[in-house]
């Protein structure tokens, strides 16, 4: 630091340009404040560059690979040869979906006034921040502030990731070919995501998980779909099991499990994944000099405002206590900036939607059945099997069902969740109807498109008021 | 089993007493069928059983106050089985139950999660910028949601309340059941006012008033109470009438008091005789207590209030006023009285002008409890005090008679020692 310095001014500075930071910059934009956005990276942050959208861009080119093989049954001849996939021509192709979101995020900052500047972001003060940028150090002064750091892969102390054999997330969406053997270290949603894509290119996937089934944390009714397509996939699925050393022995990575049914085993692959889950980045930003507090698990505790114990400071997404998804920490961003400027907004809703890009997908919003009847509700729930659906079976994918869980007394929804084809953009409606505080009455009546997958949901609440169509009512 | 839970019965109660209870641990009940007395600050409500079945336990006493969201009772579905049947049934077509939505909409405040406001993200929005309390919003859309309609309703209502600090419980009720009427027609929710014709208990209580402000000159005297001595003396007495099983308040205090002061000074319990240009002086006093209820003001009478002890006139208050807001009080019960006694209290308050209770000659507001900074030998203290506002005929009654009997309802309250020596 130079002393005599001269701070820019600004109204807002905000710490992290991913899905959070950038839609809160541009709001105030929108909103006539003056905005410094710091990304020491690459605008657009995890979800853009090395979370969701490459990973879904490998979903689906894994599914279009996968689902060439079942052209034939519909009569489509390919050509005898095996069909390949090149990973490096996969990546350009990537590449250039990132590059036009990221630019057109640039834009969209630039037209609404956001200075961004490159560079690693740390308080000095309540009131001031440093960025070092290349070989350069700037002070920027602010009336309000908005940490939105995000959060990386957490790695545990016995693994070394190299990048090479031993990957995280990001590592293993760059890779430059399709290993022939990958290990996964952890059965949550992006383990599943990732090994079912890899499973698809020909991959031989082995997922190691602590939990007695992959996917713990969602539903075991939801779940069960797909760990029967994960073994259609040839999938290996290690339940109840726990990593206990990770080296690199000519050229293969050796992964020493244990399970109480197994005893200890070692898995040899080419390639081994971490995906345990993910810390929040609140390390070395000087959060103590601006005198934000941080809780036990290293998130920045919050209110509906998205306000720290530092009232002119905000935090939003990954850093704050909650699911890590990009839509929250969008939804945060908003109602920080609002907020800022002085209107009445707040992130007042428990309907964070979620959705796994497993095969086939999960996706909900609200709450299970079992949490519901935990919470003390007399619950109805209707569910419609995706194996009656004329569009699903047109389409060759009836795997999955819709469900809905509905409280008895009022009939009001209380959960909306799906397996099935397109479940991740079938969701929007569930997310509307509990925002609305829907009945089911409301779903059923409601005329849906046909045929399309939607009918799922009526059908579903139909189910729930005891007169489906097109299924036996029970 | 099915907790239930204290709904919002008022707009926007936080708390409510339970008044009795109409049915014990073990009873069968129906549903829809009354099992609770709930008084807020507001209105009465009858809290009805939401299924049919057996009544397993009571959690609260009559005279307890519970806060909204409390389970106050649990109920055991009669017959699990049987119910499921006739649920299936009833699914089998949504307008198979057109009672659903108003039974439910008593009860879903409190079966819902206590942390979800229906509302939908327009509504919520809304509230944020009108700076209410959505907790505090009783919806009126389906299954209770809250909507837009209800806000502009909540603010009414609060600007109503804080504008008219002093008004009588009666005051509202003209306000309150154009209100009610809106909410039951949905094309009103759109018109800016709308027109009721004054009848019933109402007209009769506007009838009245106006007969009796137009007939009787009203001059009104205030004084204020020190109450520490007598809430000391009810708070000792409080193990007594708990044997009784009775719930004692100041009021039977109050009425003990003011007989012994009617009765020194006569023309308070008197009346003029229009008609033959006469006075009458009373020899027997039965004191009126002002009461307020779902049809409007309304005065039950203690009769013969100087022959009865304070555990008597707490009883018989008690009976009283539940009998006036289940509507069961005989013709009997509210006339004849004497004097009367308008007990604004639990309303708040500092001062009023009580309209007298035609052809009676005083009335007496009783206001406000609350400690308050005042001089005792020269030196400020604290003391629990309460202000008392009597309207009286300045045609009978001289200014110095006045304030000569509140000064001596003062002497006997504050100094409940002699109130006990003079009591007969």
């Amino acid at each position: 630091m130079v002393v005599g310095e001269v701070a820019v001014e600004t109204d807002v500075l905000i710490m992290g340009g991913g899905p959070g930071g950038y839609a809160a910059a541009i709001r105030l934009g929108q909103l006539g404040k003056t905005v410094v956005l710091v990304e020491k990276d690459r605008l657009g942050g995890v979800c853009l560059n090395r979370g969701c959208i490459p990973s879904k861009a490998l979903i689906h080119t894994a599914d279009q690979f996968r689902k060439l093989g079942d052209l034939g049954e519909m009569g489509i001849k390919l050509p005898q040869e095996r069909i390949t996939m090149d990973l490096n021509v996969w990546q350009d192709w990537k590449g250039g979906v990132i590059s036009q979101l990221t630019q057109g995020i640039a834009h969209l900052c630039k037209e609404n006034g956001v200075t961004v500047v490159q560079g690693q972001a740390t308080f000095l003060s309540d009131g001031r921040i440093g960025v070092e940028t290349a070989g350069d150090f700037e002070t920027y002064k602010f009336e309000h502030a908005i940490i939105a750091t995000g959060s990386r892969p957490f790695i545990p102390s016995f693994i070394e990731v190299d990048g090479e054999f031993i990957l995280d997330s990001t590592a293993s969406l760059q890779l430059q070919g399709v290993p022939a053997s990958l290990s996964i270290i952890g059965g949550g949603y992006i383990g599943i995501e990732l090994g079912m894509a890899f499973a698809k290119l020909g991959t031989k996937v082995t997922i190691i998980e602590m939990a007695d089934r992959i996917l713990p944390q969602i539903a075991e009714n939801l779940v069960k779909e797909v760990i029967h397509n994960a073994k259609k996939l040839g999938m290996n699925l290690i339940t109840s099991a726990r990593v206990e050393k990770a080296m690199v022995v000519d050229g293969q990575v050796h992964l020493h499990i244990h399970s109480e049914k197994l005893g200890t085993e070692v898995i040899v692959s080419e390639k081994s994944l971490v995906t345990i889950g993910r810390i929040p980045n609140t390390e070395e930003i000087g959060l103590n000099r601006a005198g934000v507090m941080i809780g036990e698990k290293g998130h920045i505790t919050v209110d509906m405002e998205c306000r720290t114990n530092v009232p002119h400071i905000f935090a939003i997404g990954d850093i704050t206590p909650g699911p890590a998804l990009a839509h929250r920490a969008s939804k945060q961003g908003v109602v920080a900036a609002e907020v800022i400027c002085g209107l009445p907004s707040a992130h007042d809703s428990a309907y964070v939607p979620y959705v796994i890009f497993s095969e086939p997908q999960i996706a909900g919003v609200g709450i299970t059945r079992e949490e519901a009847e935990r919470q003390g509700y007399s619950v109805k729930t209707g569910k419609f099997p995706f194996s009656a659906n004329g569009r699903a079976l047109a389409t060759n994918e009836m795997r999955g069902f819709a469900e809905v869980i509905v409280d008895e007394k009022s009939h009001i929804l209380l959960g909306m969740h799906m397996v099935g084809p397109d479940a991740s953009n079938l969701i929007g409606e569930g997310v509307l109807a509990l925002e609305l505080a829907a009945r089911v009455e409301d779903i059923a009546l409601s005329i849906h498109p046909h045929p399309t997958l939607s009918e799922g949901w009526m059908e579903a609440a139909e189910a729930a008021l005891g007169h489906a169509i097109h299924i036996v009512n029970n | 089993m099915i907790e239930f839970k204290l709904p919002d019965v008022g707009e926007g109660m936080h708390e409510g007493e339970i008044i009795q209870w109409l049915i014990k641990e073990g009873d069968a009940v129906k549903q829809d069928q009354p099992i609770v007395e709930v008084q807020t600050d507001k209105v009465n409500a009858e809290l009805t059983a939401p299924i049919t079945g057996v009544v397993k336990n009571i959690l609260f006493s009559a005279g307890d106050t519970v806060e909204v969201g409390t389970t106050i009772f649990t109920i055991q579905e009669e017959n699990e089985v049987s119910l499921k049947d006739v649920d299936r049934n009833e699914s089998g077509g949504r307008q198979e139950q057109p009672g659903y939505e108003e039974t439910n909409r008593v009860t879903s405040h409190g079966q819902l999660d206590a942390g979800r406001v229906l509302a939908t993200p327009f509504v919520r929005q809304m509230a944020r910028e009108m700076k209410i309390d959505l907790h505090q919003v009783k919806g009126t859309g389906p299954a209770g949601r809250i909507i837009e309609s209800d806000l502009q309703q909540f603010v009414e209502i609060s600007s109503f309340l804080q504008e008219h600090p002093d008004h009588n419980n009666d005051t509202i009720l003209p306000e309150r059941e154009p209100k009610k009427k809106a909410k039951q027609s949905k094309s009103a929710e759109a018109e800016p006012e709308e027109r009721i014709l004054l009848k019933g208990i109402r007209k009769k209580i506007a009838e009245h008033m106006v007969k009796s402000v137009s007939s009787i000159p009203h001059v009104t005297h205030v004084d204020e109470l020190e109450m520490n001595a007598l809430k000391e003396l009810k708070d000792q007495l409080k193990v007594y009438s708990e044997d009784k099983e009775i719930k004692l308040t100041f009021l039977p205090f109050f009425v003990k008091a003011i007989v012994i002061a009617l009765k020194e000074f006569q023309t308070l319990n008197a009346s003029i005789d229009d008609k033959s240009n006469e006075i009458i002086l009373k020899h027997y006093y039965h004191i009126g207590i002002a009461t307020n209820t779902n049809e409007g003001l309304i005065v039950p009478v203690i009769k013969h209030a100087d022959q009865k002890t304070i555990f008597q006139l707490a009883d018989e208050i008690r009976q009283l006023a539940t009998q006036a807001r289940e509507g069961k009080l005989s013709l009997e019960q509210i006339t004849g009285s004497t004097f009367t006694i308008s007990n604004v209290g639990p309303i708040g308050g500092m001062h009023a002008t009580p309209i007298i209770n035609y052809p009676e000659a005083a009335i007496l507001s009783l206001h406000k409890m609350e400690p308050r900074m005042v001089v005792r030998d020269l030196e400020g203290v604290i003391r629990l005090m309460m202000n008392m506002s009597l309207s009286f005929d300045h045609r009978l009654i001289d200014g110095v008679t006045a304030v000569q009997f509140t000064n001596r309802i003062k002497e006997l309250l504050e100094n409940p020692i002699r109130l006990v020596v003079e009591m007969r």
